[in-house]
């Protein structure tokens, strides 16, 4: 299934286990699911978390600086869980919701 | 620097970045009624006016004439669009949201058939019937409706002071709007198609921005507006345009000589300005909100007046300056709100 569907479907299939990830755990593995590797495809699979969270599909619950540069330097990470709101629409985009 | 103060100023960076986008939007679409007002003029569009006038009259030369500039607007858009998600390297991103009909895309399609046939093609009879500057300002009302469907539809939060905003904006595009219309009925002469024209927009775009913000939940706004012109451009081309060939107006013929340079130029000039303040505008609508977004993006009533002035040296009137002024007011409310910590913006 991996890397035939939309990137922000599957960035919110991630995210249906319920469970809290990190940003930038969710776009390494992104990055290797869609082979985006390029700094440019990191930034741009965060920039479609970031959008997501703008939507009210995730909402960040802890936040820390990354001060070791697991994903930038200086930056801050964010610890996403799905909404409500992103669980009706990942219904809406079919994913097959547990 | 505290966590809560890094996380204000993330929030602001990214609510500064949609109105950038936004901001851009109004610039480009201004941009885009010089080359929406020089087409009609380059042939064969303006031989085609004087073919259509002479069968069936000058009313429906505007309307043929208008759908076929529409019809080949969409297609440079769309060739401006595909440039740009090549350099993005999103092809592949595009054939994947393409595929997800159901859930995505036909979001899009629905879109398209409110941007294209309604707004787009009712601002090119607008253009026809009445002028650039008239069609620019009468869709000024378009923030309204989209921000209004957008909290009905999915609960968009909108503040107070982004309504404040909105209104006064949409104050400053009466302004403008109502001083034309007075002169235009002292003068006698009413062009009601064309005033019906700038409904459509005004309604079309509001529509289209609500329904977009939708689709644009789980799709990358660059792939989801190129899937919206591919839908407009296959209602033009499909649909509409074979219908009126059909009835008996001589589309392809013209279609066909509308390959030659000058009008290849225009038309691409068209399609730049057009595809990337249609990109802007939907990349700013998951930062900001389909209200602000298009509350800032209405600058571009104020911007097209300013580049039909200096490229076109049409003189705005008195009434257009204070509207657009108060759009410029108004827009910078919203733009100073202060965001805090919302981090969504349907109030999660």
């Amino acid at each position: 299934m991996a890397g035939l569907r939309p990137i922000k479907f599957r960035l919110l299939e991630l995210f249906t286990d319920e469970k809290e990830h990190w940003n930038n755990e969710i776009v390494t593995q992104m990055q290797k699911e869609y082979n985006m590797n390029s700094n440019f495809g990191r930034d741009s699979i965060n920039f479609d978390i970031l959008e997501l969270a703008s939507g009210g599909m995730l909402k960040s619950v802890e936040s820390k600086v990354d001060e070791d540069g697991v994903y930038k330097k200086g930056f801050l990470l964010h610890k996403y869980v799905i909404t409500d709101f992103g669980k009706v629409r990942s219904s809406d985009a079919c994913l097959e919701y547990v | 620097m505290d966590i809560r103060e890094l996380k204000k100023l993330e929030n602001k960076r990214k609510m500064n970045k949609g109105y950038m986008w936004a901001l851009f939007c109004a610039i480009l679409w201004g941009i885009w009624y010089i080359p929406g007002t020089i087409i009609w003029a380059v042939p064969p569009f303006d031989s085609m006016w004087v073919a259509i006038d002479a069968t069936h009259g000058g009313s429906m030369a505007t309307i043929a004439v208008a759908l076929l500039i529409s019809a080949f607007n969409a297609l440079t858009v769309i060739a401006a669009l595909l440039i740009w998600n090549g350099y993005l390297g999103k092809f592949g991103e595009m054939k994947r949201t393409l595929k997800e009909f159901h859930p995505c895309s036909k979001w899009f399609f629905l879109a398209s058939i409110f941007g294209g046939p309604i707004a787009i093609l009712g601002s090119f009879i607008a253009i026809g019937f009445i002028g650039a500057g008239f069609a620019a300002v009468a869709a000024l009302l378009y923030p309204v409706i989209g921000s209004v469907l957008a909290r009905q539809w999915y609960g968009e939060q909108i503040s107070k002071r982004a309504w404040m905003g909105i209104l006064v904006i949409i104050v400053g595009g009466l302004t403008i709007f109502v001083g034309g219309a007075i002169t235009e009925i002292t003068s006698g002469s009413i062009n009601y198609i064309g005033y019906i024209g700038g409904l459509m927009a005004a309604l079309g775009w509001g529509i289209e921005g609500a329904i977009a913000g939708k689709g644009l939940d789980i799709a990358e706004p660059d792939v989801g507006i190129t899937i919206r012109f591919i839908g407009e451009a296959s209602i033009y081309w499909i649909i509409l345009i074979p219908i009126f060939a059909l009835v008996g107006y001589p589309m392809f013929e013209y279609a066909l000589a509308a390959f030659n340079p000058l009008s290849i130029i225009v038309l691409g000039f068209a399609g730049i300005t057009f595809g990337y303040c249609y990109v802007s505008w939907y990349k700013s609508f998951p930062l900001i909100g389909v209200g602000r977004g298009q509350g800032i993006g209405n600058l571009y009533g104020l911007c097209a007046v300013i580049f039909m002035y200096l490229f076109m040296a049409q003189v705005p009137a008195w009434t257009v300056l204070v509207g657009g002024a108060l759009c410029v007011l108004g827009s910078f409310v919203m733009i100073s709100e202060e965001t805090g910590d919302a981090e969504s913006l349907r109030g999660e």
